[in-house]
């Protein structure tokens, strides 16, 4: 089943087109990894499927709801589709255990206690249960960000977008966030990465796009992508990066 | 004639000029918070998505930023009862002048903390599906807030010594209870003097309390 459908997005800032008519396919339980050049516009696809960026035009369904039509509560469909961002955007006022409730007890109505068990249970997952009481600025980035996954758990959704969610920490740090990721991959979760992580790609990703100049370049299994890249832009890329 | 300070009427004003100060703290209080609210309502307004109430928003703080608060006062006290056919009393109309004038500043203070937010915090709390208003609230407007609270402080002080123009209206706030003294035993020097002393004290006491406030929350949450 469809999870996302990208139909001819086009985006523009002014006179400037960054996203210049892309279509995408992304089923249920896959992982999607997009890698690109600085500027590319990888950030504005994956900010358009969540409607955080308004597409100029196109179209973009959401587990079946079109993100565009007026008549779609597009804060349910943000619900469906977690956020993960590269600078974690934490509320630092927030303790750790409140930045996960917070959606579940203001979007979903839940009970405070059972937000409260839930939350514990999503810091479990990610390795953090003994940071619930403290702050984020209390926390390194690794474990900010592995917060920040959880607070995207917290609304139980469908698929969960990550935009470049290493590309802030120091190196030492990485490991334990791709460490998370790996694990909701293995237990089904639809993933749309942003990243540089061509390690993470080549192991997780059942598929691995190549965005440039607004337009997938490429969009291929990841054994084919990293070692036989059919586009020269993406070989010219991998050759740099490698 | 040869002057020579009465420390014995510096004194002895002390204690009459407490009737005023009760006055210009009712009034400060009153309009400062009144003041807040409408500055809130108004600040946020100049941030809104369309462009009428921002506009309306930015002609309301032009107007009285860029006119003097007496001629604001004069103009709230005898002008607009008289256009509406209605009487206002003196303390009233000194607190709906506080507010009136606050508000504007205040609205550049509200409007400028919200600004001053990462854009981040606004998607971060969009993308768990809360609204605009419950971002605003859960996210956006308690850290906003902290941030207010030095320049709301240093508006608490500009309003309180304010209250003093009050007394072309007539309401016995501080400085007119001051010029009343006067009236009775001449001694200009150690009455105004002691009316100095009285606004200092406020304002130094408010300049303490705030101080006390932001180590408080500086202690208590980092960022
Ligand atoms: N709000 C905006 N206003 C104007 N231009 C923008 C805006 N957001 C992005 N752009 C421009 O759109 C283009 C694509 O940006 P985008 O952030 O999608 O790139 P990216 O592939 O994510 O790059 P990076 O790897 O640096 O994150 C860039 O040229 C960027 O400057
Ligand atoms: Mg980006």
């Amino acid at each position: 089943m469809e999870m996302i459908k990208i139909i001819n997005l086009h985006k523009s800032y002014g006179d400037l087109e960054v996203i210049k008519g892309i279509d995408l396919d992304i089923k249920s339980g896959e992982v999607v990894c997009i890698i690109g050049p600085s500027g590319s516009g990888k950030s504005t696809v994956l900010r358009c499927i969540n409607r955080l960026e308004t597409p100029t035009s196109g179209r973009i369904i959401v587990d079946g709801k079109d993100i565009m039509d007026p008549d779609t509560d597009i804060n349910h469909v943000r619900t469906e589709a977690g956020m993960v961002f590269q600078q974690f955007n934490l509320f630092p006022h927030m303790t750790v255990l409140n930045n996960v409730t917070l959606g579940p007890v203001k979007v979903r109505k839940m009970l405070r206690s059972d937000a409260d068990k839930l939350g514990l249970e999503l810091l479990e997952k990610v390795g953090l249960a003994d940071k619930a009481r403290s702050y984020p600025d209390q926390l390194s980035g690794g474990q900010k960000q592995r917060v920040a996954i959880a607070r995207a758990l917290s609304l139980k959704p469908k698929v969960i977008l990550f935009d470049e969610p290493t590309s802030a920490l120091d190196p030492e740090l990485v490991g334990e966030v791709l460490e998370v990721m790996r694990q909701l991959a293995s237990e089904g979760m639809t993933m749309v990465v942003v990243t540089h992580e061509m390690g993470f790609a080549k192991d997780v990703a059942d598929r691995v796009i190549f965005i440039d100049s607004g337009v997938i370049q490429e969009d291929n299994n990841p054994g084919d992508f990293f070692s036989n890249p059919k586009n020269p832009r993406l070989r010219d890329f991998l050759g740099k990066v490698a | 004639m040869e002057f020579h300070f009465d420390w014995s009427v510096f004194f002895e004003s002390i204690p009459m000029l407490m009737r005023g100060v009760k006055f210009t703290i009712v009034i400060t209080l009153g309009g400062l918070s009144l003041g807040f609210f409408l500055g809130a309502f108004i600040g946020l307004m100049k941030l809104a998505r369309h462009a009428f109430p921002r506009s309306a928003a930015i002609t309301y703080i032009e107007a009285i930023r860029g006119t003097p608060m007496l001629v604001q006062a004069m103009f709230l006290y005898y002008g607009v009862p008289m256009a509406l056919g209605i009487r206002i009393p003196p303390l009233t109309a000194g607190i709906i002048i506080i507010a009136v004038n606050s508000g504007a500043y205040i609205a550049e203070i509200v409007r400028g903390a919200v600004q001053s937010i990462d854009p981040g915090q606004t998607e971060a709390g969009r993308s768990i599906g809360l609204t605009r208003s419950q971002t605003m609230l859960y996210i956006v407007w308690p850290q906003a807030f902290k941030r207010m609270i030095p320049p709301l402080g240093n508006q608490f002080i500009i309003s309180l010594k304010d209250t003093s123009l009050l007394m072309v209206i007539g309401v016995g706030e501080l400085l007119r209870t001051g010029q009343e003294i006067v009236a009775v035993n001449f001694k200009a020097f150690e009455v105004y003097l002691a009316v100095a002393v009285v606004y200092l004290a406020m304002t130094l006491s408010i300049a303490k309390g705030l101080r006390m406030v932001e180590n408080h929350l500086d202690m208590k949450t980092t960022r």
